[in-house]
């Protein structure tokens, strides 16, 4: 399944694309493609990858592109201040770091039909509604049977896509909703 | 905004930066300031020059934090800001939010729940920072007190561990906010809902700025004190 998983690489800097590229292929046996600077202009939405990888003056050249596809979008970074639109992954971390990073973002972009707009999965609301029956994660992953990180995954995004962090906040959101 | 010194006029302050005028409060500043400078005005009130403006300067200014400068005011002048924020947020601040609330509510159709879902979680926000009000008040302020006072002469320098913490007051406020800006739904009167979303937004602020004196100045202290 991660054979059909495609990366995209856009930045100017060739040795962090290389080596990107490189990290990709020996520690997810993934072929990461590291496009030039012709590649969103030619863009055809058919093929939409699953995760891009961008420097800083690529993404402010074309925010346009990659605002609508914020959540599979990584921005290369120098330090770790963190952004509000974009995850970032800090091209001086070291290689584990970088691979725990990866795998990150691997499994939180599977949402991939919903990333783009801010309505509710399915299974996001489902797992809303035990959230707010008060279950707790593993609770929640037992009854959906599905893995503990699965349900992180969902949260973050819930919590992404609402705005609503806290517990009570996401329980006030599912009644007003008629969820719970 | 600049930086404001000893020199500064308090209604140039004011002028630039209304929500100040609460903070003034707690010093017993209030409305009709005149020209008074701020030197002037602390030297009147006894109160510390350079503590008065340090705390104005950290409150106008978020990317400013003098953490060394802060650090090295005593426990009680900062317990004693403290103590009288909470009174603010006790006395003025929650009766406004909940005055507002009222008022929309009783103005709302009333097939539109969406607002008393809002007000209940409100209620929760509520409570729980009454409650750290009174831990305040009732234990962690004196327990500091009275540190400091037994270990009078030898102020720690052993401060560390300083850091942000996840205030759960704090996240609950900004869902709130956020749900009242996103997700409000129905009909309601709308200058109604607009002075409940002003005065929770300056609650917000207020609490975010003394999170940062209580986290990153008081604790520290209170737990060099303890050791």
């Amino acid at each position: 399944m991660m054979s059909d998983y495609k990366v995209i690489i856009l930045t100017s800097d060739t040795l962090n694309a290389i080596g990107l590229r490189s990290i990709f292929e020996a520690a997810f046996g993934i072929s990461a493609y590291i496009a030039d600077e012709h590649y969103i202009d030619s863009f055809s939405t058919t093929k939409e990858p699953h995760l891009f990888f961008v420097d800083s003056k690529t993404l402010v050249a074309n925010l346009g592109f990659f605002l609508p596809r914020k959540a599979k979008t990584v921005l290369l970074t120098y330090d770790h201040n963190p952004y509000d639109d974009f995850q970032t992954l800090c091209v001086g971390d070291n290689e584990s770091d970088i691979i725990n990073a990866i795998n990150s973002f691997l499994t939180g972009g599977h949402d991939e039909d919903n990333s783009t707009t801010n309505s509710l999965s399915q299974r996001e609301i489902e797992v809303l509604r035990l959230i707010a029956s008060g279950k707790i994660n593993k609770e929640i992953a037992q009854e959906l049977n599905i893995s503990i990180n699965t349900v992180l995954t969902h949260r973050k995004n819930l919590t992404a896509k609402l705005g609503i962090k806290s517990i009570s906040g996401l329980t006030f959101y599912a009644m007003m909703n008629g969820i719970v | 905004m600049t930086l404001i010194n000893q020199d500064t006029k308090l209604c140039d302050i004011i002028l630039q930066e209304p929500s100040t005028i609460t903070v003034l409060d707690r010093f017993g500043i209030s409305l009709g300031v005149g020209d008074m400078r701020i030197d002037d005005a602390c030297h009147e009130r006894g109160i510390d020059v350079n503590f008065f403006t340090t705390i104005l300067n950290t409150y106008i200014n978020e990317n400013y934090f003098p953490q060394t400068a802060l650090l090295a005011f005593s426990a009680s002048k900062i317990i004693d800001y403290l103590a009288k924020t909470n009174e603010y947020y006790e006395k003025n601040v929650i009766p406004n939010i909940e005055r507002h609330f009222a008022f929309l509510i009783s103005k709302t159709p009333a097939q539109n729940s969406n607002l008393v879902l809002m007000r209940q979680f409100f209620d929760e926000v509520k409570t729980e920072l009454l409650q750290r009000i009174e831990y305040d008040r009732n234990k962690w302020f004196p327990t500091i007190a009275l540190n400091e006072y037994k270990s009078v002469g030898k102020m720690p320098n052993a401060v560390k561990d300083v850091k942000d913490f996840n205030d759960p007051i704090e996240e609950k406020i900004d869902d709130l906010i956020n749900m009242l800006i996103v997700h409000l739904k129905g009909d309601y009167d709308h200058n109604l809902g607009y002075a409940v979303i002003f005065a929770i937004f300056s609650l917000k602020k207020d609490i975010k700025q003394n999170n940062r004196i209580r986290n990153r100045i008081l604790m520290p202290i209170s737990q060099a004190l303890t050791q």
